[in-house]
């Protein structure tokens, strides 16, 4: 046991140091762009959908319930599942696997964007509306800038909940790190599997930091 | 926005600078449920005068309030603001003319004090310069430390936001001021100061101004013109505090306004109205035996012993006076000091209060310079009540 995680260990130091794994189509950093591509694709469009969906139903304050038990269903949803059905009705592509992260984004955003621009005191958005605001300077100006730090911990949420999903896209056949472990595991190669599982946890940790520093750059200083 | 709009626009402004008496015409608030806020209300109030509003709690007041900027909308009957409907006039247009104060202050907690000042002449597209002298003229004006221009509303008191929302309410130079419970958050000996100050400021920039409260004391206040209100939203009085005062006309006035209404009276005149008696008084190194005779002469039962800078050191009686040697001087024997002072910009309720505790039947008054001018004592105070 002992001699076999020591050896684990020896082989993922191997993988890493081979200067192969780090070069050209198939390597650490051409799996890691594939990874953050379909990361940001599907978190961008996760956040076009669900922000204005989220905003708008907290700004109006109707809806908002329904909204929130509906993209709770939703993370209940299983993306494996997603990605087999789509996969099912369009065939091969990358379709499947950003509509299953897409169905994975939303959920949190939405709470998130919600919760937010209801937990704005009631007394700020009344003086809002008696100052003489229309209801566009309201949300711009008043709402949103106070709504912001919730808004963006929902996206952050996201991002990392699809930056680990996103192996999945190995399971149809594309690229990502999910490479290192579908493949690993089909040769029973331990070290590969375990540079995957490294590598995707390290994103997900640098993703994390990102988004809380973006969080804490963009909150207006009145609010923290 | 074309030239003829501007002239419009500008002509629309005068006509509110100009004629900002607000009149209520028949007008009513019924909610969707039917529960009626407001009944058929007529109310004319004049311009350039502070109206207070009160009544108990959903008695309507907030609601006659809410509908001047339309934070409510009528049901029925007319709202004027000088020869304009307000129905007639774009709502957020309308509200940026009037300027509006709440109980919690509402400030913006991400914009610092001095842009949650410059909010509305923001919205009416003032240039950068206009907007820096009128904040600094507003931080001033309402009394707050330069210093905290730069801040954000969580770093200041709940006194000093009340302030910051005041400047914020006037910023544009509204001719109308809507103010609903604005001093109602902050603690008694804050709000005392505030009102006070509210009321120096209301006489230099001199607005039509409509203020709801719950506290009849403050109504009495700062009211020029107070308008009692029922349950049901029924207008029970209007009328200026001394004349509700002295001639309440209904029960329901009667109750609300309480049982010490007399007392209240007293609250409104004061002391330098009154011919103060010049009272019994002698320097503080005046001998025993004098004083004595002074008493003796006079009939009183005691003396006001004052100090070099003719201040009162405290009430001097026959019994200690009776047991002293002849030849001490007298502020070597047990003086009585005032729990209270006593000036003559005093009212005569705070002189009532300042007399149950006063040794002796009579309280000292003093100028502004805290020097003694006369007593005055509960049969004068007596005297002035019906």
């Amino acid at each position: 046991m002992n001699s076999d995680f020591m050896s684990l260990m020896a082989g993922v130091i191997h993988f890493f140091s081979q200067p192969m794994n780090w070069q050209g189509p198939g390597s650490i950093p051409a799996h890691i762009i594939e990874h953050v591509t379909y990361v940001l694709i599907s978190t961008l469009i996760g956040a076009a959908i669900a922000l204005p969906v989220g905003i708008g139903l907290g700004h109006s304050g109707r809806g908002g319930l329904m909204a929130i038990n509906i993209s709770n269903i939703g993370r209940a949803i299983p993306s494996f599942g997603v990605i087999i059905l789509v996969f099912l009705l369009v065939g091969y592509g990358v379709i499947p696997v950003i509509v299953a992260l897409v169905a994975l984004a939303i959920p949190p955003m939405v709470t998130n964007s919600y919760v937010g621009m209801r937990e704005v005191d009631p007394t700020v958005r009344q003086a809002a509306v008696a100052l003489g605001m229309t209801g566009w300077q309201r949300l711009w100006q008043v709402e949103l800038p106070i709504a912001l730090p919730l808004i963006m911990a929902g996206v952050r949420t996201s991002a990392v909940q699809v930056m680990s999903t996103a192996t999945l896209a190995a399971y149809v056949g594309l690229g990502g790190l999910g490479r290192y472990l579908i493949d690993g595991l089909a040769v029973r190669d331990l070290a590969q599997v375990l540079v995957g599982a490294i590598l995707v946890a390290v994103l997900a940790v640098v993703t994390e930091l990102l988004f809380a520093g973006l969080q804490k750059l963009i909150t207006a200083r009145g609010l923290q | 926005m074309t030239n003829e709009h501007r002239q419009r626009a500008s002509a629309e402004d005068r006509e509110t600078q100009d004629s900002s008496a607000i009149v209520f015409e028949g007008v009513t608030k019924r909610y969707g449920d039917g529960t009626v806020a407001v009944e058929s209300l007529d109310l004319t109030l004049p311009a350039g005068e502070l109206t207070v509003l009160v009544g108990p709690s959903g008695c309507g007041k907030t609601t006659t309030l809410r509908m001047i900027n339309r934070l409510e909308t009528l049901s029925a009957g007319r709202l004027l603001i000088g020869e304009r409907d307000v129905m007639s006039v774009d709502a957020t247009r309308l509200r940026r003319q009037i300027g509006y104060v709440m109980q919690h202050s509402g400030l913006f907690p991400h914009k610092t004090i001095a842009d949650n000042i410059a909010v509305v002449p923001r919205l009416l597209g003032w240039d950068k310069k206009r907007l820096r002298e009128r904040v600094a003229e507003l931080v001033e004006m309402v009394g707050l430390d330069e210093a905290l221009a730069a801040r954000y509303p969580h770093q200041l008191s709940g006194g000093q936001q009340q302030r910051v929302g005041l400047a914020r309410a006037l910023a544009a130079d509204p001719p109308i001021l809507l103010m609903d419970e604005p001093f109602a958050a902050v603690d008694p000996i804050v709000r005392a100061r505030l009102q006070t100050e509210f009321l120096d400021l209301q006489r230099r920039v001199q607005k039509t101004i409509v203020m709801v409260t719950h506290d009849i004391d403050e109504a009495m206040k700062l009211g020029d013109r107070v308008a009692i209100f029922a349950q049901g939203g029924r207008l029970a009085r209007f009328d200026t505090p001394a004349r509700i005062l002295s001639t309440p006309a209904s029960d329901f006035v009667v109750d609300f306004i309480g049982a010490d209404r007399e007392l209240r009276r007293l609250a409104l005149e004061r002391l330098d109205s009154l011919e103060l008696d010049a009272g019994l008084t002698a320097p503080r190194d005046e001998i025993v035996a004098r004083a004595r005779s002074y008493l003796q002469q006079a009939g009183s039962s005691g003396i006001v012993v004052l100090d070099e800078h003719r201040a009162p050191l405290g009430w001097l009686d026959w019994d200690t006076l009776k047991q002293a040697d002849d030849r001490a001087r007298i502020d070597s024997l047990a003086l009585k000091p005032w729990r209270h002072r006593l000036y003559l910009h005093d009212n005569l309720r705070s002189a009532l209060n300042a007399l149950i505790s006063a040794p002796g039947e009579v309280m000292p008054v003093l100028n502004a310079q805290g020097r003694y001018v006369g007593v005055i004592d509960q049969l004068q105070l007596t005297g002035r009540l019906t």
